[in-house]
């Protein structure tokens, strides 16, 4: 599904370079709920930020079902994230002025394919799965920080992207909360099959993924599948 | 950029306008709704009061029409003939003659020099309102001789000194009183005041009327000519039709309409307000352009963050452009809308209270076209003032913004 080959991000302040990815190889399947784990600075956000198509690596190859992100166009790459990928990030990002089902909707209504009939069923079955239907008229700064994210994961499953990225989706939430959205996760991963990549600092989340790879300085120091682990 | 893309901007504008901050779009609003009070204001009471004066200098000094002598000449000549003429031609309500005689006038031993004009009285009242100006005694008869109307300002008022008033007058000159008036050395005749009018036209209350046949008394011939000829035309016939057909049907003589006249007088009067005018429009539409720019900057700034997760999650960026441009699009119409209001209400209100000088009365003159024009005048310059911030944020890079 995703093929990463001698992934470089170079960052130049000055004199002074940081190589906050330094050659990472490596492939993701598909249906995987992958894990990328490091201490604070390692470079999980930069390689997710490459893999979604947010930012541009220094060098190296990323092919996503087999088109190579480095031959599309600025307007492209934007068609293939409304298209192919769903995000989530740390502070839940919902739009402040739309409600939830507008929130939820938003991506949708920029497809080509989706008849407005349409979105309105997908939006409604994806807020009845996260069980929040009956808030889909309330504004964001009326949920919990907790439902918020639940409304940003309903936004990135709406148009049922073929990954799904999310940065550190409880970092802002309590263990409670956390493990509500970890379960969700896992849901939609068996559910529909659903690749995810998720960036985590918290052990304990480790238990949700099926694989983890771990990231030091900007290359992978170990990856494996839960529980056994193994150095590519 | 396809309907669902400028859908999708559509919404997020309108939400951001309905659920953000409503003191600030309030307020934006507002401030479109002034600039746009503040762009048609000064050239629209220019206009009223340009109006105001254009309607008396008609009514007391040339008409619609003017015919002149032509060209070389003193006089309208053969003036009955010329008279049947123009009387004849479709669309002039009526032609009337007119002369002015240099005089001085003596009354209880002050003199004053005017000019004394000749009208016939009957047709007269069909080009000028002067006969409805009479404030006291009564207008001038067809064929009234030895008898005179005076203006107010010739006739003074016997309550204020001689060395006080404010312009020399007779001091005080009532109907029924007789008064001397000397055309050349040597000619005098004696007048009864028939009627005292006031018009609020400064030269025409300035002056005195006599009747034709009361001149030809005093010239001691039938008078067939006239210094020039006032045209009076009829509803739905512009000026310059009656200019086209009096040049056409053989009227010899100079024929210029009010306008022509009113640019040749007034030009750099004119010119003034025109400057004037551009000056207030030209600051009306910069401080609206500041004030739009600096609201979608504001705005902008304020939402980086969220802009950058609207393109990460696929919104592409002339969306985010045509939000925050269709936001100032929206308060502009809005704005718009209220200056319209705004100022006809003021329009309203000074039409029935406008602010009378003796010279003029100054109204707020507005023609459709006007609302029209500085509408869209303002229109594009919001448009403008909104899209330049909205395409500057849009093209800023994911990565940046997102940090923001
Ligand atoms: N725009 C940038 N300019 C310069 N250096 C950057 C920039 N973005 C990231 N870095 C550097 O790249 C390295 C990796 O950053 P990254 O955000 O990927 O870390 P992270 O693993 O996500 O950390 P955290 O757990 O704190 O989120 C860091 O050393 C960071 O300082
Ligand atoms: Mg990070």
């Amino acid at each position: 599904m995703i093929e990463i080959t001698d992934l470089q991000k170079i960052y130049r302040m000055g004199s002074v370079e940081v190589r906050a990815l330094d050659g990472v190889t490596m492939d993701i399947a598909k249906g995987e709920f992958l894990g990328i784990m490091g201490a604070s600075g390692s470079g999980k956000t930069t390689l997710l930020h490459m893999l979604g198509l947010l930012d541009y690596p220094s060098s190296g190859r990323i092919v996503i079902d087999g088109t190579d992100l480095g031959s599309l166009t600025d307007y492209e790459r934007t068609m293939f994230r409304l298209y192919k990928l769903g995000y989530v990030f740390q502070d839940y990002a919902l739009v402040p002025d739309l409600t939830v089902m507008e929130n939820v909707s938003l991506p949708a209504m920029l497809r080509k394919d989706r008849t407005g009939e349409q979105i309105k069923k997908d939006s409604y079955e994806i807020l009845q799965r996260i069980g929040l239907c009956d808030r889909r008229d309330h504004l964001p700064r009326e949920l919990s920080g907790g439902q918020q994210q639940r409304v940003s994961i309903a936004r990135a499953m709406v148009n049922r992207p073929d990954i799904l990225f999310a940065d550190e989706p409880c970092a802002n939430l309590d263990s409670e909360n956390s493990r509500m959205v970890l379960e969700l996760f896992r849901e939609i991963n068996e559910e529909f099959r659903q690749t995810i990549v998720m960036v985590s600092h918290e052990d304990w989340h480790k238990d949700y993924f099926h694989r983890i790879v771990r990231l030091r300085d900007g290359k992978v120091v170990s990856d494996g599948f839960n529980g056994k682990s193994g150095v590519t | 950029m396809g309907k669902k893309e400028l859908n999708v901007a559509f919404l997020l504008a309108l939400r951001s306008l309905q659920r953000g901050s409503r003191s600030s779009v309030v307020l934006t609003v507002l401030i479109i709704a002034m600039c746009f009070t503040n762009m048609v204001f000064l050239p629209g009471l220019f206009n009223g009061i340009g109006q105001s004066i254009t309607a008396q200098i008609v009514d007391y000094e040339t008409g619609n029409v003017l015919v002149g002598p032509k060209s070389g000449e003193q006089y309208v000549n053969d003036l009955d003939a010329v008279l049947d003429l123009i009387n004849g031609m479709p669309g002039v309500e009526r032609a009337t003659p007119h002369l002015t005689k240099a005089a001085t006038l003596k009354y209880r031993g002050r003199v004053l020099g005017v000019s004394v004009r000749v009208i016939k009285p009957g047709d007269e009242k069909f080009v000028s309102p002067l006969y409805s100006k009479i404030i006291a005694g009564s207008y001038l008869g067809e064929d009234d001789t030895g008898e005179v109307i005076i203006g107010k300002a010739v006739a003074g008022d016997r309550t204020i000194k001689q060395e006080d008033e404010f312009q020399p007058s007779l001091g005080g000159v009532q109907v029924g009183d007789s008064i001397t008036v000397e055309y050349g050395p040597g000619y005098s005749r004696e007048y009864r005041v028939k009627g005292i009018y006031s018009t609020g036209w400064y030269s025409a209350d300035q002056t005195i009327f006599t009747t034709w046949s009361d001149m030809e008394q005093v010239e001691g011939q039938t008078l067939d000519h006239a210094e020039y000829i006032t045209v009076k035309t009829k509803p739905g016939y512009t000026e310059k039709f009656i200019k086209n057909e009096l040049e056409q049907y053989g009227v010899a003589e100079s024929v210029s309409t009010m306008s022509d006249l009113l640019e040749k007088g007034m030009g750099r009067a004119l010119q003034s307000f025109a400057i004037i005018n551009m000056v207030s429009l030209i600051v009306g539409i910069v401080i609206t352009t500041v004030v739009l720019f600096i609201v979608i900057t504001i705005k902008t700034i304020n939402s980086r963050k969220q802009i950058g997760i609207l393109r990460a999650i696929g919104v592409d960026k002339e969306v985010i452009m045509h939000n925050y441009g269709m936001q100032v699009v929206i308060m502009a119409v809005m704005g718009i809308f209220c200056g319209v209001i705004l100022t006809f209400l003021i329009s309203l209100y000074m039409a029935a209270h406008p602010v009378v000088t003796p010279e003029w009365s100054a109204t707020l003159y507005l023609t459709p076209m006007d609302y029209v024009t500085n509408s869209l005048i303002l229109f594009l310059a919001s448009v403008v003032a909104g899209y330049v911030p909205a395409w500057q944020v849009s093209r800023e890079d994911i990565q940046s913004a997102m940090r923001a």
